[in-house]
Formats: C-alpha cells, structure tokens, sequence
C-alpha cells in the first residue's frame, strides 16, 4: 500500500463517514471526475488569489509557481490540520493535489508568502450516494442485524417467562440460547447510549442500583439460586431488547462502521470471554465467544467484495483465519454448547486468546482498505 | 518513503494540532530541533559484520523475548525474517518503523511509545533455537550447526519449561527502558501469526560491562559483576572465544556465536542475612570494592594460590575461584541484566535476580562446563536457583538491504 494513494480518501474521511462513497480518487495527482477546480499561482505575496470558493464535495487544487523562489508550496488546512498540500513546486512548476471537504472555513495558505493565509470558503452539502457494492454490503449486514435482533426478542421471552414464574432450573436452560442473538451484534447494540449497559452490564460495570438485565439474573440464577425479585428485571429485560429491535430497523450503516463492528467483537473476545469475565456466574463465556466471532465473521463477509477488490490476499488470510478459529474452538464444543469456562486450562485459554490475535490483527486493516478500494 | 524521524515528528508537531497527520512531508516543516542541538546520537548501527549487541557496550536497559513458530512453511520465516530486519533498522535508526502511520481508519504500523524518543543505543539480536532446525517443513536439519544443542541438565537446575527454550530469540538492549520495550512489542506484532511469543523478560540494570569504557555495575546482591569479563576492545579474545571463525560449522553462521540465556532466580532475603564476611567468602571478592579476597584493587590479579592461616584466601567453593578462566581455561563475554518481576506469589519473597546472557563460541566447551563446576560446587548456590534456561545461534549481521538469516533461510 503505497501511502500516498490513501491520503486523499482519508483527507475526505476526516470530514465524515460518507467517504466511503466519495472517496473516488486514485491519488493526489489524479483529479476525481466530477472535482471542482480551484487554480492558484504561487508568488512571493502569497497564493493568487487569497481566497477562494468552492461547493462541498471533491475539490482539485492546481497551483503553479509564477516566479517565486521562496514560496514553494500551497496546503490546505482545517485548523492547523494540513488536509491537503503540494510541496515542491519550484519556479515554473505547476502541480495539483485533491480532496473532498464538507461546508465549512478552511485556510488556504501559500508558506512563507507576505500574506501566507487566505481563506477557502466551501458551502453547501456534501452528495451522498453509494456505490452498487456498497450498498449491497450494507444491506446484507442489515438483514443479519435484523434477524438477530428478532431472534433476541424470541428467545428472551422464554428466558423471562420462566424466571418471572420462579423455575430457576427452566431459566438457566433458556440463558445461553437468548445470549447468542446479542453477543453477535453487540457493536451495534452499543451505539445505542445506555441500551447495551441496561442489557448487558456487568456488575462493576455500573451503579449498583442501576445493575440489571442478563447478568444481574444470570447472578441471582446461578450464584443465588432463586429468581425471587427478578420478575421486574427480566420484564425490563424483555421492553429493553424489543427496543433494541426497533431501533436497528433505523440504524444507519456505513461500510466502515460494519468493519469496525467487526474488530469490536473481536476485541470483546480478547478482553471479556477469554478471560472469563462476562459470564462469570454461568461460565457460559464460550458461548458468547463463538457468537462474537459469529458476528464478526459475518460483518465481514459482508463486506469482503469491497475488501476483495483492493486487497484479495488479504480477504484470503482473513477467511483462513477464521476457519482456525472456529478449529480451535472445536475440541471444548459439547452438545449444543460448550464445556465451561473453569474447565479451561491456561495453556488452553492462551491458545484460543492468541489465535484471536491473529485474526484481529488482519482484520483490524480492513477499514482502511476498504476506503482505499472505493478509490480504486 | 522517506522515513519519520521520530525526533522530527516531535519537533514539527510543535506546530499545530496536526502532529502525525502531517504525513509523509510535514515533519520537514521547520527546523530540526533534535539535530540542530546535535543529539539523535546513541544510534547503533543494525547493519555490520556482526550483529549489534553483543560487542556493543552493554546498554542500561534489556527486552528479552523467545518465540515458538506457528508455521513450518520456510517461506513465511523468511518473510517475518526480512520484516523483522527492516523494522529493526528503523527502530534503531530512531525511525518510525512501516509506511502507514497517519491514517485515521488504520492501526498505525509503529506503536507510537518511542514518538519523541532518541534510538537510545538500540540493538536488536536475532537468534535460532535448536527447535527450529527440528521442524521437518522447514527443511533446516542439515544445515544445523553440530554445536548447536539443547543444554543438557546441568547441577542446580529448577528450570520451569514455560520460561525455558524457544524457536527463535529478540534482544533488544537500550538506555531507555520504553526504547527496548517497543521494539519487542512491535516485533511481537509483525510476525503474529508467524510466531507467537513463548517467554519474555524485562531487565533493568546490566550486571556486566562488556568495554573499557564502563564501569563495573553491581548486581542485586551488591557485588560487582562481570569485572574478568571478555571486553569488546580486546579482539584477540574475541575472536578466540565469542564469533565464530571458518570451520566453526556451516558457513551461515560464521561471524555469529552462541547465546546461552539462564534466568537466574536471587534468593534475596537469605542474602540479606549473611554477614558481610559470608558475602564476601561466597563471591571471593570484597563486596564494595571488588577487589578479589587478599587484594586491594578491583581489577588485581585473581591469586588462586594464595593462602591465610593454611587456608585459601579465596575459598575453595568461592564463586570467583570455579568461575575462573584460570580454573576452567575457556572465558565467555558475559552480558546480563538485573530482573525483577514483583512478588513471589507462593512466597510473598521479591521475584528478582540476574538474567544471565553469554556469548561464545561453543556452549559445550565454554558455558556448560563452567556450569557444572559452579552447578555443583559453587558457594553461591545457596543462594540462587536457575529457573529459566534456553540456547540460540547468533546468526552474523546482514548487509544493509539483506536480513539476519539470510545465509540459512535465503
């Protein structure tokens, strides 16, 4: 990956996530099709013009050197955040550099000129709309969302049944099967403020007063042995994920938020499942893991055309990874689930953390190259 | 690309919020504080004869770390080799390692922890373990060394196999504790999926001097280490007992040594009981100025033969006497590090001691049997006990382009 081909879709990425549709240039020197043109000359007073004007969306700035030897340089800057430049452009030179900016004051600034700074001016909003792929990954990735979610819904209504009528046995079979749906789309479920934490807190994760959901009755389940005064909770339970459910119909979706979706459920594995930390009552924390990696198989499977096409090899490694995985976590399966946590041995948990690792490490530069592949 | 000094990145950051998003050019934005005061000195050279490290005066500070391979696919040693080296020139250079450090969607390649940091006499020693030459895939069995063994059990032993062994080695010595410490983590992270790290170890204070230029340092027992040490200006031992020569084996590793690692557990508390005299009579050289036992000088001559009263002046288990060259004719570059790794958790006793490093060039005749004479005799065994143990050869330097390994994986 040559840097130099990334800096201007990340420029465009900067000014918000729509760049994954806008991002269309190859590298600084090729202007975007359809990019406003903007054209300076580099002298010793400054940029000529100062200032100038532009429609938000792809900009292409063309400067050429009209006979300073001092000045020799013009960027474009939000703040003191160079956004675009091009150096080098010595006496008779002329060069060019793209980007995509939303509204806004940007500076525009010659260096070293008697007025270095003018200002770049940019009105307007910025066009949205995605590419064919994109949009198919978005929407394959929404249809998985919306099936779990519904699955969620389903399959905590029995859980809750069965602990607001007091059968702590009933319940406890009902717990691992409704935490599946969660554990994979819990990145999403996230975005939504204090929705995950009213369902899935744990313990020291909040106040107590305020400690509810599946963890709060997986505790009274298995460490308490009794659902006594757990009806309300699992009944909040109950409205808090059918709120989930709806909400996710609304959900906007970028093809960069899927990917990192991706990387979260990875990261909830390393630092909660692996090491035993969120089913602490149930130990269950093998089941959540698969899910998670569930989750985060299909975020990027969504995906993965757009990946494909600029990084083939890596997608490859990515679904190898995967697959050894899924073969590390096979010997602990038993039945429909897994043996428990406290039945695993460090060197097992160590092997299981590490093959995680490797996969989070390839997929954590997914984002950036599926930005990069929209610039084709 | 050209590549960014990190003391640059710190000096252009200075003005504006734009720090690394500057990108390839904008560290050059005004002057550079760092050389203009004439520091971004200490920088060691990763490329050489000889790999750095070793006859490179000890730095204050060392990560150590032993890797198992995940692979046996030769291919993909010798890529994570060629990688491993580029990083490591780049880090001792003082540079941010990779190409992708300021892109807002990626992980940036560098860590970032050394950003603002000088190369601090980095080294970075690579290592082979003779597990490596043990996986059929790899296709290296012939091209094994025939020094290059396992240790065999040796007196004294406690090892625990966890903190023992390992298919290929990372020392990384500094002055800056951070310095050493990013560049086994970085390491780490290019090759995960390659490797995966078996054992590390942190030391903070070398134990030996390994040039003229350095004082003697002391070790956690407060007795000076390493005052007979092989010193790197003295080529002739050197080259008699530290690289190795033509007809050392393979011609891969001629220009290279032996390393031999043993993590050498301090039974502080019971030494910090023991009069002054049993300190002195253990070592066989007077605690504060190391001078051997009946002299007066740090650096006298170790006079075996004297006696006090029909008695040796220094003990006949005393640890200098059975560690001597005088006694065992073979000499090794000793370059160690004080360690400790908080508490003890089945003693609630300070989990310290010496990491001791050495380099020769032939374990069999140099390490192992000073091991077996001080293993069983030595005085000090009281109070030590070796937990860690592992055997790596140092392959020579590579060629500036080229990678360490090259001669055996190439």
């Amino acid at each position: 990956m040559n840097r130099l081909t990334l800096r201007p879709a990340l420029a465009a990425l900067a000014v918000g996530l729509l760049a994954v549709a806008l991002a269309a240039c190859g590298s600084s020197e090729d202007a975007p099709a359809g990019a406003k043109k903007l054209s300076f000359k580099i002298t010793d007073a400054g940029c000529i013009p100062h200032d100038a004007s532009a429609p938000a969306g792809p900009i292409t700035v063309e400067a050429e050197n009209d006979g300073s030897s001092s000045v020799t340089e013009i960027e474009v800057l939000d703040g003191e955040t160079i956004l675009g430049e091009k150096e080098n452009v010595t006496d008779g030179l002329s060069g060019s550099f793209s980007l995509t900016l939303e509204e806004g004051e940007y500076t525009l600034r010659c260096n070293g000129g008697d007025q270095e700074d003018g200002t770049l001016k940019v009105t307007g909003k910025l066009a949205s709309k995605s590419s064919p792929e994109v949009e198919t990954a978005i929407d394959n990735y929404r249809g998985y969302l919306e099936k779990n979610t519904a699955e969620l819904v389903a399959r905590t209504r029995p859980f809750v049944a069965a602990v607001v009528a007091g059968n702590v046995a009933q319940a406890k079979s009902q717990y691992a099967a409704a935490r599946i749906p969660y554990e994979r789309i819990e990145p999403v479920a996230e975005s939504f403020g204090d929705l995950d934490p009213r369902i899935d807190a744990r313990e020291n994760d909040v106040p107590k007063s305020e400690f509810g959901g599946f963890h709060r009755i997986e505790k009274a389940l298995w460490e308490e042995g009794t659902a006594k005064g757990m009806a309300p909770v699992a009944k909040q339970l109950q409205a808090d994920v059918e709120e989930l459910q709806s909400k996710v119909k609304n959900v906007k979706l970028q093809a960069v938020q899927i990917a990192n979706g991706a990387n979260e459920l990875l990261g909830e594995v390393s630092a909660s499942k692996i090491t035993g930390e969120e089913e602490r009552y149930s130990h269950i924390d093998l089941v959540d893991f698969k899910a998670n990696v569930e989750g985060a198989e299909v975020a990027f499977k969504s995906i993965e055309p757009l990946l494909s096409k600029n990084d083939p090899k890596l997608a490859k490694e990515i679904e190898a990874d995967f697959e050894n995985v899924y073969a590390a976590l096979e010997p602990y399966e038993r039945g429909d689930g897994f043996v428990s946590y406290e039945d695993l041995t460090r060197s097992d948990t160590r092997k299981l953390a590490q093959t995680i690792d490797i996969l989070a490490e390839k997929l954590s530069q997914v984002p950036a190259q599926i930005v990069a592949g929209e610039g084709g | 690309m050209t590549p960014i000094t990190r003391r640059r990145l710190l000096a252009s950051a200075g003005i504006g919020a734009a720090g690394i998003g500057l990108g390839a050019t904008g560290y050059l934005v005004g002057q550079d504080a760092a050389e203009a005061n004439g520091e971004g000195t200490g920088s060691v050279p990763f490329y050489g004869e000889h790999q750095a490290g070793i006859d490179t005066p000890a730095q204050d500070r060392l990560h150590f770390a032993a890797f198992d391979l995940l692979t046996e696919d030769p291919g993909e040693l010798r890529e994570m080799m060629r990688e491993w080296s580029k990083a490591a020139a780049e880090m001792t250079a003082g540079e941010m390692i990779g190409d992708v450090n300021d892109e807002e969607l990626a992980p940036p390649d560098d860590t970032g922890e050394t950003v603002g940091l000088l190369p601090s006499s980095l080294t970075v020693t690579f290592g082979f373990g003779p597990s490596l030459f043990e996986k059929r895939g790899l296709g290296l069995a012939a091209r094994r060394p025939a020094a290059l063994k396992p240790l065999p059990p040796l007196p004294g032993d406690e090892l625990n196999g966890l903190e023992s062994g390992g298919d290929i080695c990372v020392q990384a010595c500094s002055d800056d504790p951070q310095v050493a410490f990013h560049a086994v983590r970085n390491l780490a992270r290019i090759g995960r999926g390659t490797v995966a790290m078996r054992w590390s170890q942190l030391g903070f204070g070398r134990t030996s001097s390994t040039s003229r230029s350095q004082d003697t340092p002391r070790n956690l027992m407060g007795m000076k280490d390493g005052t007979a040490n092989i010193r790197a200006e003295d080529t002739e031992a050197m080259r008699r007992f530290v690289w190795l020569g033509s007809g050392d084996g393979p011609a891969w590793i001629v220009g290279g040594s032996y390393m031999v690692t043993r993590r050498i557990r301090m039974l502080l508390e019971v030494w910090d009981r023991a009069s002054l005299e049993d300190q002195e009579q253990t070592i066989g050289r007077h605690k504060y100025s190391g001078a051997p036992l009946g002299a007066s000088e740090e650096f006298d001559p170790l006079d075996l033969d004297a006696e006090k009263n029909g008695q040796p002046t220094i003990p006949a288990n005393a640890h200098v006497r059975l560690a001597s060259a005088q006694v065992n004719g073979e000499r090794i570059l000793r370059r160690g590090y004080s360690f400790t790794d908080g508490v003890d958790e089945s003693l609630g006793e300070l989990e310290a001691g010496l990491f001791f490093i050495c380099f020769q060039r032939d374990p069999a005749k140099q390490f192992i049997p000073i091991q077996q004479r001080l293993g069983s005799m030595d005085a000090l065994n009281e109070y030590i006990k070796h937990v860690g143990s592992a055997v790596f050869a140092i392959p020579p330097g590579a060629k500036s382009g080229g990678y360490v390994g090259e001669g055996l994986l190439g």
